[in-house]
């Protein structure tokens, strides 16, 4: 295979070998002449070594050029591998594309084969090499509509999808990638707000690009089909990365103060309403509290009521005896006979006051729930209790 | 006999020298003039096997694909607001007519790249000096670049090329440019930033403002509630207190006085000033006293 030099054909046309096709002829000429001599002679192919040193010689030269042929024409097969496609040229000239598989043509000079990758994804970078992070910032700094400037990476993928337009169209076509890639992106970053190419339209950017670009290449019939661009990295560029930052700390901190807010809203309002049922029950309860006791002091007067209109006077007696000697044996008493004129009597108040007090007062004071409740209630047990023991007499 | 294939294979070698020097090839990717003496005779555009006279015909080769001129540096231009901007652009072009080529620029890719250097030069010059930076940037690139290509192609066609394509690559800001278009950018970061910021802050005090209204809303609908609640359950204790003590009011005033004493003294250190001759001491004093 080492005579489809590629570079056959290229530069050395006029000075190189390509002349064969007369030697051809020529030579087929002879091989033919020397057969029709050598069968006159009644030559086989044991002849050379019977005959004399002519037609041996003759034998040889016939052997040789036959091997000479055999060999020629056995360079003229050749394997394209699964994925590859072989494009013949016959005198420089495109006659056949083949596909994979063992394949024969005319060998050198007369045809030559080149072979091509066609399922082989290529890929150019832009705006970095081999890693994201070695950046060519010739490359990678592109102005917006804008006019801000932002720092973008990205990696085209492409296959070829036409052999021969690959080979024939264009003079080192994977540069011509590069720079459809470059003028491309750049023209739809140019047309396209900044923030719409670092956050929202990713996507969309690099769609336009391969369609922008897929239609350059188109125009130089490159035999190319872009498969995908892909945006690695598109960012502020370093110069004002910490402003970026910030702003995006800022959109974070609105949602904290927001939160924030929430939380207070979401701590007060519940709260709130807490206190409201609070105050709502309550009053449902003083509401039932003074209906129910209105119903139950009027229904105890209404009882004495009856009682006491069988017999008034004594009703009237017993209850004023009955809480005359509640009332005095409660209360500490002086008696003093005002109509004898006595003004001048001096009661020491204060002291009478303290000496009952300390041992009254205190209880009234620490519990006063109590000492309001249980007299009265008790009290009320004792009327009743009377009242219905009279009732039984 | 030896003689014959000494001969012979002279003559083969003969044939082989006269003839490759007799015939040509054109490649796929070439076409080629034939000269006799200098002289163009004849254009080959198409490729195949062609033959010549040797030592009186010879032959040159060119490029049939299309090739690219791209230029190292970007360039300086003015826009028309006076702003530089550099530029870097490249351009497809193709030889159309190889002989006018040949006679123009003596078949010298370099001599042509040159020519038509100089055309998109001043026709860059002339396409930016009439806009500003945006519209060179996006709003007319387009158009700006199919007026180079049509001017270029229109200027090439006299040396037999064919301009396919001009495409500005990179149309950036010189570095001092970029420099305050940082600070602006890093300027607007910070508006922004600010502006999230407070409206942050705004934001969460609504939420604040709006709950303490609700909650003090929420606790005056309930106080109002509790306040009807508790009128209701007064009004309607004072009705059942009249029904019952209007069936007599005067033993109802006996009968509370009598409680409301109970309940006003009870304790030890309440305190009593009592007449002697009060109603309750009658029989305390005689015991024979009747009504």
């Amino acid at each position: 295979m080492g005579l489809n030099d590629p570079q056959w054909g290229k530069n050395k046309g006029d000075s190189g070998p390509p002349d064969l096709d007369d030697v051809l002829r020529n030579f087929n000429k002879k091989i033919n002449d020397m057969f029709g001599q050598k069968k006159s002679g009644g030559g086989g192919d044991d002849g050379p070594r019977t005959q004399g040193s002519k037609p041996q010689s003759n034998g040889s030269i016939i052997l040789i050029l036959g091997l000479l042929v055999v060999v020629w024409l056995g360079s003229g097969f050749y394997i394209v591998d699964e994925g590859h496609r072989g494009v013949v040229l016959r005198f420089g000239q495109y006659v056949d594309t083949s596909s994979a598989g063992l394949r024969w043509h005319f060998p050198y000079p007369v045809e030559r084969v080149e072979v091509v990758n066609v399922s082989q994804v290529r890929t150019v970078e832009i705006g970095y090499r081999n890693n994201v992070r070695s950046k060519v910032l010739r490359e990678a700094l592109m102005l917006t509509d804008d006019e801000n400037i932002i720092d973008i990476q990205f990696a085209v993928q492409y296959i070829l999808n036409d052999p021969e337009n690959f080979l024939f169209k264009n003079r080192n076509p994977d540069e011509a990638v590069l720079q459809a890639a470059e003028t491309a992106i750049r023209q739809v970053i140019g047309k396209s707000k900044m923030d719409f190419v670092l956050y929202e339209g990713r996507e969309q950017v690099a769609a336009n690009a391969t369609q922008l670009m897929q239609k350059i290449l188109d125009r130089y019939e490159i035999g190319i089909l872009i498969s995908r661009v892909t945006m690695q990295n598109a960012q502020p560029p370093e110069q004002v990365q910490a402003a970026f930052d910030d702003a995006v700390k800022a959109g974070q901190d609105r949602e904290r103060q927001k939160n924030e807010g929430q939380a207070y809203a979401n701590d007060v309002i519940p709260r709130a309403a807490g206190n409201a049922a609070r105050l709502i029950q309550e009053s449902e309860g003083y509401k039932q509290r003074v209906i129910v006791s209105a119903e139950g002091d009027a229904s105890r007067f209404e009882q004495i009521l009856t009682e006491y209109s069988k017999a008034p006077n004594v009703t009237r007696e017993r209850l004023y005896l009955d809480m005359m000697q509640q009332v005095l044996s409660n209360t500490s008493k002086i008696v003093v006979d005002q109509k004898n004129g006595n003004n001048l009597l001096y009661l020491p108040l204060d002291k009478l006051i303290n000496i009952s007090g300390s041992t009254s007062v205190s209880p009234a004071t620490t519990s006063p729930a109590v000492q309001e409740t249980t007299p009265d209630s008790s009290l009320r047990a004792r009327e009743s209790f009377r009242s219905r023991e009279r009732e039984i007499r | 006999m030896k003689s014959f294939t000494s001969v012979f294979s002279g003559i083969i070698i003969a044939i082989f020298f006269l003839g490759s020097s007799a015939i040509y090839i054109v490649d796929e990717r070439q076409q080629a003039i034939l000269f006799q003496l200098g002289e163009v005779i004849d254009v080959k555009i198409d490729p195949g096997l062609y033959f010549k006279i040797p030592i009186a015909q010879n032959v040159r080769f060119f490029e049939k694909r299309i090739l690219t001129m791209d230029t190292e540096e970007p360039e300086r231009f003015i826009t028309s607001e006076k702003k530089n901007v550099l530029v870097d652009l490249f351009v497809k072009w193709r030889i159309v007519d190889v002989k006018q080529y040949y006679i123009s620029v003596r078949g010298d890719e370099g001599l042509a790249q040159t020519r038509l250097a100089q055309t998109i030069n001043a026709s860059i010059r002339d396409e930016f000096g009439n806009r500003t930076v945006h519209d060179v940037v996006s709003g007319e690139r387009d158009v700006i670049m199919e007026i180079m290509r049509q001017k270029a192609d229109n200027d090439a066609r006299s040396i037999g090329v064919e301009v396919v394509d001009v495409r500005l690559k990179r149309v950036d800001l010189p570095q001092e440019v970029s420099e305050s278009v940082y600070r602006r950018m890093e300027a607007e970061r910070k508006r922004v930033a600010n502006e999230l910021r407070s409206t942050g802050a705004a934001e969460s005090e609504k939420i604040r403002a709006d709950a303490d209204k609700q909650r003090e809303i929420i606790l005056a609908e309930a106080y109002r509630e509790a306040q009807k609640t508790m009128g209701d359950g007064d009004s309607q204790a004072a009705a059942i207190y009249a029904a019952a003590f209007q069936k007599d009011s005067e033993f109802y005033a006996f009968w509370r006085s009598i409680d409301a004493y109970k309940q006003s003294f009870k304790n030890k250190g309440d305190m009593m000033v009592l007449e002697p001759t009060s109603d309750f001491f009658k029989y305390l004093k005689n015991p024979a006293v009747s009504k």
